[in-house]
C-alpha cells in the first residue's frame, strides 16, 4: 500500500513538472506561431502597395482622355487595341511620383513597344506643363484627368499608381506607389513576354 | 567623403562589438578586462562618429549621400537638417544603435553589481547591438552615396517639420531600446541564477527610466498629432501607435511587479518574463512598422526584404530568450500570500489586467494579417474594436488603482478604511451630480467617478502619511500615490475630451463671428506670408467670453513648395478647462469653410501624463 501511495507521489510531482515546462514554453510557441504567419505574409509578398484589387483581370474601363498639349486630341479605348499599355497615373503636386518618373525613361528604352500613358491626376495644366518640361516626359501620350473622374473608373487610392494592360484589353497588373527598378524587374518584365 | 567616414564609424562599431564578444570568452583575466572596457569605449566612440557624421551630411546639405537626398532640401531650417537625420527610417536606426551603445555604457558605470554579472550583461547587450548593426549594414545603409551629380534633395515630409516631431524619435527610441538592457540583465541573471536583491534594484531603475522615456515619446507623438493633423483628436489606434503602446504597458506591468516585490523577492520567474516581453514586443513593433506590413501616418519606405530580416532578428532574439528563460528559470520558495484584498492580489489582478490589455491589442492588430494570409481577403480593425475592447479591460485595474499603494502585506484590512468609504460615496455623488447637469453619457459618467475616485483616495493617503515624513522624504514616500493622481488627472482629461467633444462647422466671411455658448468668435483677417520654404496662409480670429476679448487665434495652412504639400496648422487657444481648435478649409465665394472643436479638460491629459513621467523618475531614487 505504502510503496503504490509513494508512486502515486511521484507521479503527480512529474506531472506537475512537466505541465510547468510546458506552460514555460507557451511564450516560445506563441511566438513561434506569430512569427510564422508573418514569414508567410511577408513571403507572399502581399504589401500593402498592392491591394487586392476588383480591377484586377477585368477589361480596361471605357476612357476617353483629353491629350495635355493639345486640348482636340482624345484618346479612347477604340485607340487602343492590341497594345500592350503602361498606365501611371501622377501629378505635379505629387512628390513620390517625382521619385519614379526617371524610372519611365529607363522602361521607354528598354521596351519601345510598350505604350506609356501618363495621366495627370486632379491637377492644374499649367503646373503639369511646367513639372513635365522640368522632369521631362517619357509618356507616350499623356492625358488629363482633371476631376479625378478616370482616376475613380480605375479606383486610384492615392498617387502614384501604376496598371499594366496587356493586348487583348486587360488589367493584368497593378501598383500602389512609387514604382522602383526592383518592382519593375521582378513583377511587370515577366508579365510582358 | 563625410559619408565614407560616418560608413567607417559604423564597421569600426561593428568590429568593436564583434571583439567585445570574443574576448569575453578568454579567461586571461590580465588582459581581457581591459581589452573587454576598451572595446565597449571603441564602440561607443566610432558610432558617435557615425551618427555625426550623418548628421553633418543632413546640416551640410551634401546630396552625394543618397539618404540625405531623399529625405532633406537646402532650403529648410537649420532645426529640421539637424532633426532630418533621424527622420527617416536608415537614420532613426542609426540613432538605434547609438542609443543601444549609449545604454550600454552608461550601464558599464554601475558600481552595484557582482563582476560577473556585470560583464555578462555587457555581453548580451554588445551581441544584440552587433545584430543590429548587421541589420543596418545590410539592409538600412544610412551612408549608400549616388554617383550622379546632384544638386538639390526631395525634401522632408513638411508634416514631420515640426519642432515636437523633432525630440519624439529620439525620446521615444530612449524607451524602445532601453528595453534591450532590461532584456540583457535579464538574461545575465539568469544564466548565472543571480535574481537577486541587487538585479531587481539595477533592473528598477533602469525599467523606471525607459517606461518614463517612452512615456514621454508616445505623448509627445500624440500631443503632434492633435495639433498637426487637425482632427481634433490625439489617438487614433493607429497601427503604429499600438505598436509603441504593447511595450508601454508590458513596462507598467514590469515597473509595477519591480516596485512591489523588491523588498519581498517574489514572482522573480514572472518578472524575467516581463523583462524578456518588453523588448520582444519594442523589436515586433519595429517589424510591423518597418516592413511595410501595416500602413499608417508613419509611412517609411517599405521593403520585404527588410521585414524579413527583421523577422528573423526578432526570432533569434525573442526564442534565445525564452529558451533560457524554460531552461533556467527557477522559482523562489517564497510563496504569494493572497488574500482577498492585500497587496499581492492587488498586484496579480494589476499584471492580469496589463497583459490581457496587452494581448487585446496586440490581436487588433496582427488580425488582420493573420486572416488575410488564410483567406486571402482584407478587413480591418478599426478604432471601435479597441475602444469597445481595451476600455472595459482597464476599468477593474483603475478602480483598483485607487487604494492599491495603501494595502497592506498580511492582512485584508486597509487602514482607515471608513474614509475611504466616505471619499468614494462624496466622489460617486459629486460625478452622478457633474453628468446630471451636463448631458448624460455613460462612458462619461464612468470615466469620471473613476477619475475622481482615483484622484481623491490617492489624496486621501497622501494626507494619512502627511508630516510622517519631511519634505525630501514626502515625494519618495508617497510616489505612487502621486503616479496615482496623475494617472486619475489623466483619466478625466481623456473621458471629457473624447466624450463631451464639440464639434461646429461653419462658413464666415471676414468680419462675421459665430456664438459658441457664452463664447463668440470673430474672424479678423486673412493674410499670406511668405516664408522661407513654404508660404502661409493665416487667418486671425477673435475669440470673446461675454463680450471681452479673451485670446487671438491663428489657424493656419501651409504650403510647401519642395514637396508641393498642403498642411494645416489648427489654431489652438488653451483655455484651462478646454481648448478651442479650429481648422481653417476651403474658401469659396469669399467665404471660409471652418472647423471648431471645443475639447473639455484635454490639458489635462498632458498633466496627468507629465505627473506620471516626473513620478517614474522620482521613483528611480526610492530606495
Amino acid at each position: 500500500m505504502a510503496r503504490c501511495n509513494d508512486n502515486d507521489i511521484v507521479w503527480t510531482y512529474r506531472n506537475k513538472k512537466k505541465m510547468k515546462k510546458l506552460l514555460l514554453s507557451l511564450p516560445l510557441i506563441i511566438i513561434i506561431l506569430i512569427s510564422s504567419f508573418l514569414l508567410i505574409y511577408l513571403l507572399q509578398k502581399k504589401d500593402p502597395n498592392k491591394p487586392p484589387s476588383a480591377l484586377l483581370n477585368e477589361n480596361l474601363p471605357e476612357i476617353n482622355l483629353v491629350n495635355l498639349f493639345n486640348e482636340e486630341e482624345i484618346l479612347s479605348n477604340y485607340n487602343l487595341k492590341e497594345k500592350t499599355i503602361l498606365i501611371n497615373f501622377f501629378a505635379s503636386w505629387c512628390a513620390p511620383c517625382k521619385v519614379e518618373h526617371p524610372l519611365f525613361f529607363d522602361i521607354k528604352k528598354k521596351h519601345p513597344n510598350l505604350y506609356l500613358i501618363g495621366i495627370d491626376h486632379k491637377d492644374i495644366k499649367e503646373d503639369a506643363l511646367k513639372y513635365l518640361n522640368e522632369e521631362g516626359n517619357p509618356y507616350d501620350y499623356v492625358g488629363v484627368d482633371k476631376k479625378g473622374s478616370v482616376g475613380l473608373d480605375f479606383g486610384v487610392f492615392g498617387l502614384p499608381e501604376t496598371f499594366l494592360v496587356n493586348s487583348s484589353g486587360k488589367i493584368i497588373y497593378k501598383y500602389l506607389g512609387p514604382l522602383t527598378k526592383k518592382v519593375f524587374k521582378n513583377e511587370i518584365k515577366p508579365l510582358l513576354k | 567623403m563625410i559619408s565614407l567616414i560616418g560608413f567607417g564609424g559604423l564597421i569600426f562599431s561593428l568590429l568593436c562589438s564583434i571583439i567585445l564578444i570574443f574576448i569575453f570568452f578568454i579567461q586571461n583575466k590580465k588582459y581581457s578586462e581591459t581589452i573587454f572596457y576598451y572595446a565597449l569605449y571603441g564602440s561607443v566612440i566610432s558610432i558617435i562618429i557615425s551618427f555625426l557624421a550623418l548628421m553633418f551630411s543632413y546640416v551640410s546639405s551634401d546630396f552625394s549621400n543618397y539618404n540625405v537626398f531623399q529625405n532633406s532640401h537646402s532650403s529648410k531650417p537649420l532645426l529640421y537638417k539637424i532633426t532630418g537625420t533621424w527622420g527617416n527610417h536608415e537614420g532613426s536606426m542609426l540613432l538605434w544603435l547609438l542609443i543601444m551603445t549609449f545604454y550600454n555604457l552608461f550601464f558599464s558605470f554601475n558600481k552595484k553589481l557582482d563582476d560577473d554579472l556585470k560583464k555578462l550583461t555587457i555581453f548580451f547587450q554588445s551581441s544584440l547591438y552587433t545584430c543590429f548593426v548587421l541589420f543596418v549594414l545590410f539592409t538600412s545603409n544610412p551612408f549608400l552615396s549616388t554617383s550622379i551629380e546632384i544638386k538639390e534633395g526631395l525634401g522632408l515630409n513638411p508634416i514631420l517639420q515640426d519642432p515636437a516631431l523633432a525630440i519624439h524619435p529620439p525620446m521615444l527610441y530612449t524607451g524602445y531600446v532601453g528595453f534591450s538592457l532590461v532584456l540583457s540583465l535579464a538574461l545575465a541573471g539568469l544564466i548565472l541564477n543571480k535574481i537577486d536583491i541587487k538585479w531587481i534594484k539595477t533592473t528598477k531603475n533602469w525599467t523606471l527610466f525607459c517606461w518614463s522615456m517612452l512615456t514621454g515619446g508616445i505623448s509627445l507623438g500624440s500631443y503632434w498629432a492633435y495639433y498637426e493633423l487637425g482632427w481634433g483628436g490625439w489617438w487614433f489606434w493607429d497601427p503604429v501607435e499600438n505598436v509603441s503602446l504593447m511595450p508601454w504597458i508590458a513596462g507598467l506591468a514590469l515597473v509595477h511587479t519591480l516596485m512591489i516585490t523588491q523588498k519581498e523577492q517574489l514572482l522573480k520567474r514572472w518578472i524575467v518574463f516581463l523583462s524578456i516581453l518588453c523588448f520582444s514586443l519594442s523589436v515586433f513593433g519595429t517589424f510591423l512598422v518597418r516592413s511595410g506590413i501595416l500602413t499608417s501616418v508613419h509611412s517609411f519606405a517599405a521593403d520585404s526584404s527588410r521585414g524579413i530580416f527583421i523577422l528573423i532578428l526578432f526570432l533569434v532574439i525573442t526564442g534565445f530568450s525564452f529558451i533560457i528563460f524554460i531552461f533556467k528559470s527557477t522559482d523562489s520558495n517564497k510563496k504569494l500570500n493572497l488574500l482577498f484584498i492585500n497587496k499581492s492580489s492587488a498586484l496579480i489582478v494589476n499584471n492580469i489586467v496589463m497583459l490581457v490589455a496587452c494581448i487585446t491589442i496586440l490581436l487588433g492588430t496582427i488580425y488582420p494579417i493573420i486572416i488575410e494570409v488564410i483567406t486571402n481577403k482584407r478587413i480591418s480593425v478599426g478604432a471601435p474594436y479597441f475602444n469597445m475592447t481595451v476600455l472595459p479591460i482597464l476599468l477593474p485595474g483603475f478602480l483598483l488603482m485607487s487604494v492599491a499603494p495603501a494595502l497592506s502585506w498580511q492582512s485584508n484590512r486597509l487602514p482607515k478604511f471608513k474614509n475611504y468609504l466616505i471619499l468614494f460615496i462624496l466622489m460617486s455623488i459629486l460625478s452622478s451630480l457633474i453628468t446630471y447637469f451636463t448631458h448624460f453619457n455613460v462612458w462619461g459618467f464612468i470615466g469620471i467617478t473613476l477619475g475622481l475616485i482615483v484622484i481623491g483616495a490617492s489624496t486621501l493617503s497622501i494626507f494619512h502619511n502627511y508630516a510622517k515624513y519631511n519634505f525630501k522624504q514626502f515625494f519618495l514616500r508617497n510616489n505612487a500615490f502621486i503616479a496615482h493622481i496623475g494617472v486619475g488627472i489623466a483619466i478625466l482629461g481623456v473621458t471629457c475630451s473624447s466624450v463631451f467633444q464639440t464639434e461646429h462647422r461653419r462658413s464666415l466671411n471676414i468680419g462675421e463671428s459665430i456664438n459658441i455658448g457664452k463664447y463668440s468668435l470673430r474672424l479678423e483677417d486673412t493674410k499670406i506670408l511668405e516664408k522661407n520654404n513654404y508660404q502661409e496662409l493665416l487667418a486671425y480670429f477673435s475669440l470673446y467670453e461675454n463680450d471681452e476679448i479673451l485670446s487671438k487665434i491663428k489657424p493656419s495652412k501651409r504650403y510647401y513648395h519642395v514637396s508641393k504639400m498642403i498642411t494645416t496648422e489648427a489654431g489652438i487657444y488653451h483655455h484651462w478647462l478646454q481648448d478651442f481648435y479650429i481648422v481653417l478649409g476651403n474658401q469659396k465665394d469669399n467665404k471660409w469653410d471652418i472647423k471648431i472643436y471645443q475639447n473639455p479638460l484635454i490639458n489635462f491629459i498632458w498633466l496627468g501624463v507629465m505627473i506620471m513621467i516626473l513620478s517614474g523618475l522620482i521613483g528611480i531614487r526610492k530606495k
